[in-house]
Parts: C-alpha cells; sequence; structure tokens
C-alpha cells in the first residue's frame, strides 16, 4: 500500500506512550480505542481493504521515525483482533498474516443501501448491482462505486434480515430486490 | 484615613466608568485596573452583584470564561486526566470563544480559576517556574504528585532517575508517586527509551504548541 503525506493523524500519533502497552486498564481501553478508530480512518483514507501484517507494521501507522516509537507486531495482532470481533476485521489464514478489513462493517453498509433504497422508492423492483453501485441515482452516496465483494456482503446481510433478495439475472449481472 | 480612601474610591469608581469598555476588551488595562484595586482593598468580582459588575459586567466577563473553562476541562480530562498547562487552556477557551471575541490573557484564566475555586468547583493552579498546570479534577493529589507535574512540564515527561536526581528522592518514594499518577490515568508509561519514560498527556499540548 502507497501513501502520500495527507492523512491528518491524531494527536496520539506523536504520543511515544501510544506505542507501548499501558498497565493501566483504563488508560489501556483509551489506548485500544484510539488505536482501532486510527486504523479505521487510516484504511477509509487511503482506500484500503486488504492488510499485510508484516508491511503494515514496517509503515508510518504503526512505526513513528520522527520519535522513533512503533507498536509491536503482537500488539498489531491483538489490536486488530480487536477489530475482528467487532465485525471490522476478517482474518485470512490461521497464522493471522493478512486480513480483510472493512471501515465500515457489512452490517453497517447494508443499512445504508436500503435507506437510501427505499427514499428512492424501490422496494419491489429489481435492480441490477451495477446499477446500485455505478448508476446516476446513486451518485454522491457513500456505497457508490463500492467494490463488488462488499457490496455482496452488504447485502448478504439485508438478505439474513428478510429486507432484500440477491436474484442472479444471468451471466455477468446480479441484482437485487429490496422489500 | 478613611476619607483618604472614600476620595480613592470615588476616584477608582469615575475611572472604571470612563473606561469600561477599554477595561472589557483590553488584557493589560484590566490587568491594570485589577492592581489599582487590589492596592485599595477592593475586590471588584467579590460578587456578582453591586456596583462593579453591574457597572463594568466584569463579573459577568469571569463568570462566562469560567463556565468555559469547566467545559474545557470537561471536554478534555477524558485525555489528560484532569490537567493541562494555562496556555493550552488560554488557547482552547479563545477558541471556544471565536475570533470576533476580544483576546483572552494568561491573567483573564488565573482570575477566572481563582473564582471557581471560591465556589468549590475543585479547580486549583499549580504554579511552575513562571507559568501554571490548571487541575481540575481534584482526587488525591499529594505534594509529591504535584511536584513531579512541576518536573514533566517542560518537556511533558519525568524518568524516575530524574525525580532521584533533581529532587533528591529515594526510589521507593519516586515509584509511589509514579504508580498513582499512572493509576490516576494523568501518566501513561513508555518502555522505548532508554529508560522507562512517564508522559502526561495534559502536558504533551503544551510541548507540541511550544
Amino acid at each position: 500500500m502507497t501513501t502520500d503525506d495527507s492523512f491528518p493523524w491524531p494527536w496520539q500519533h506523536d504520543f511515544p506512550p501510544f506505542y507501548t502497552l499501558q498497565p493501566n486498564a483504563d488508560t489501556r481501553r483509551k489506548q485500544e480505542e484510539a488505536w482501532c478508530t486510527l486504523i479505521l480512518s487510516y484504511c477509509k483514507h487511503y482506500k484500503t481493504h486488504q492488510l499485510d501484517v508484516a508491511e503494515i507494521s514496517a509503515g508510518p501507522l504503526f512505526n513513528n521515525k520522527s520519535i522513533q516509537r512503533k507498536l509491536a507486531t503482537e500488539h498489531i495482532v491483538g489490536i486488530l483482533n480487536v477489530l475482528s470481533k467487532k465485525g471490522h476485521v476478517e482474518w485470512l489464514d490461521t497464522n493471522k498474516k493478512s486480513c480483510i478489513i472493512m471501515w465500515r462493517t457489512p452490517e453497517e453498509w447494508g443499512k445504508l443501501i436500503y435507506d437510501w433504497a427505499k427514499s428512492f422508492g424501490l422496494m419491489n423492483t429489481v435492480c441490477t448491482l451495477y446499477e446500485l453501485t455505478n448508476g446516476e441515482d446513486s451518485a454522491g452516496q457513500e456505497f457508490h462505486g463500492i467494490e463488488n465483494w462488499l457490496l455482496v456482503r452488504a447485502l448478504k446481510t439485508l438478505q439474513s434480515s428478510g429486507k432484500a433478495e440477491l436474484i442472479s439475472l444471468g451471466e455477468a449481472n446480479d441484482g437485487v430486490k429490496f422489500f | 484615613m478613611s476619607k483618604q480612601l472614600e476620595s480613592f474610591q470615588n476616584n477608582l469608581q469615575e475611572f472604571a466608568a470612563k473606561h469600561r469598555n477599554d477595561i472589557k476588551k483590553n488584557a493589560d488595562f484590566r490587568q491594570h485596573f485589577q492592581q489599582m484595586c487590589a492596592t485599595i482593598g477592593v475586590d471588584p468580582l467579590a460578587s456578582s452583584k453591586g456596583f462593579w459588575s453591574e457597572m463594568l459586567g466584569v463579573g459577568d466577563y469571569y463568570y462566562e470564561l469560567g463556565v468555559q473553562i469547566v467545559e474545557v476541562a470537561m471536554a478534555t480530562s477524558h485525555r489528560n486526566g484532569g490537567i493541562m498547562g494555562i496556555e493550552e487552556m488560554r488557547k482552547r477557551v479563545s477558541k471556544s470563544r471565536g475570533s470576533k471575541s476580544a483576546a483572552v490573557s494568561i491573567d483573564d484564566i488565573i482570575q477566572a480559576i481563582k473564582r471557581l475555586k471560591v465556589l468549590g468547583s475543585g479547580f486549583s493552579l499549580i504554579p511552575v517556574r513562571g507559568t501554571y498546570i490548571v487541575q481540575s479534577v481534584p482526587g488525591e493529589m499529594t505534594l509529591d504528585h504535584t511536584v513531579v507535574l512541576q518536573q514533566a512540564e517542560s518537556t511533558g515527561f519525568v524518568t524516575k532517575d530524574q525525580l532521584v536526581t533533581e529532587l533528591g528522592w529515594d526510589l521507593h518514594r519516586a515509584d509511589i508517586a509514579l504508580e498513582h499518577l499512572v493509576r490516576e490515568g494523568l501518566a501513561w508509561v513508555d518502555e522505548q527509551g532508554d529508560t522507562t519514560q512517564y508522559w502526561f498527556p495534559g502536558l504533551f499540548h503544551s510541548i507540541i504548541d511550544k
């Protein structure tokens, strides 16, 4: 993942103890929360959906060279585990070397899409997935241009709560019906 | 003697009336005025009612400032455990007042906090070499804890060795003080320096803004 200098770092980024696991339980909770928020906004900013632990641990997110502090790999994995419990991360291997990261969970995307579909009067009509994310109607929506795998996940969460049904329209086009 | 005092007071009142706007808008002027009052033993901010505050609205000014100081303290205590350098407090309060308001000085913050103290709000000022640390959560700060904060003020952190060398403490005393500050959430631990460093988020911003 290549990055420019545009990310607006929070104050913790330059705070040396941020990179040491805190002994005080309350402080550690705050630290963990701050790391979770930082990781998600960093990935959102650079539109990253996949992390390789070894690669990311050497990058500026976890390694601040200007203050010579870095977060140990075991703690990086620890924080990613917390994000996994919250539904933002899925490990791609049992050794926890790489993961998918979703700064918005599929459920959160699902809700956003459903609310938009409802406000656009799309109940009980079929639309193609392409239309959904690339059509004029969704221009300006946050989910516009979202990657297909994530879109399908989002729609599947709606499907399990009976709010949508994924439909195969043959060949490359898949569609969805909202209820 | 009392006749002189009375005439002095009258002059002061005339002065106050004449320079009302200056007192409201100009921090130096305000401080000068306060000093004048102190000389004759008059405290223009003693009550929120009465000639002075009605005449000048000065009571309201410090009351308003006090409220804003409390708001800043409440909004940041989650992060800094209730301590903050006074310059950072001044900046944050100025920011919340907006760019159209008259500038807020360090002395204004000091005066407002002194008023808050009188109300028993748990605010206190810790003096450090020419400046102050504002403490807004009373907790169980002992003199040792305060002294550690004073040591940390210029760099944002202390080490155990520093307390031993600068203050002549033994290691046990340093341990107790630092453990308390870590337990209260005022200090974070950094293990990646040459020795363990104890950093204070409340003093960290003062460093990066300097």
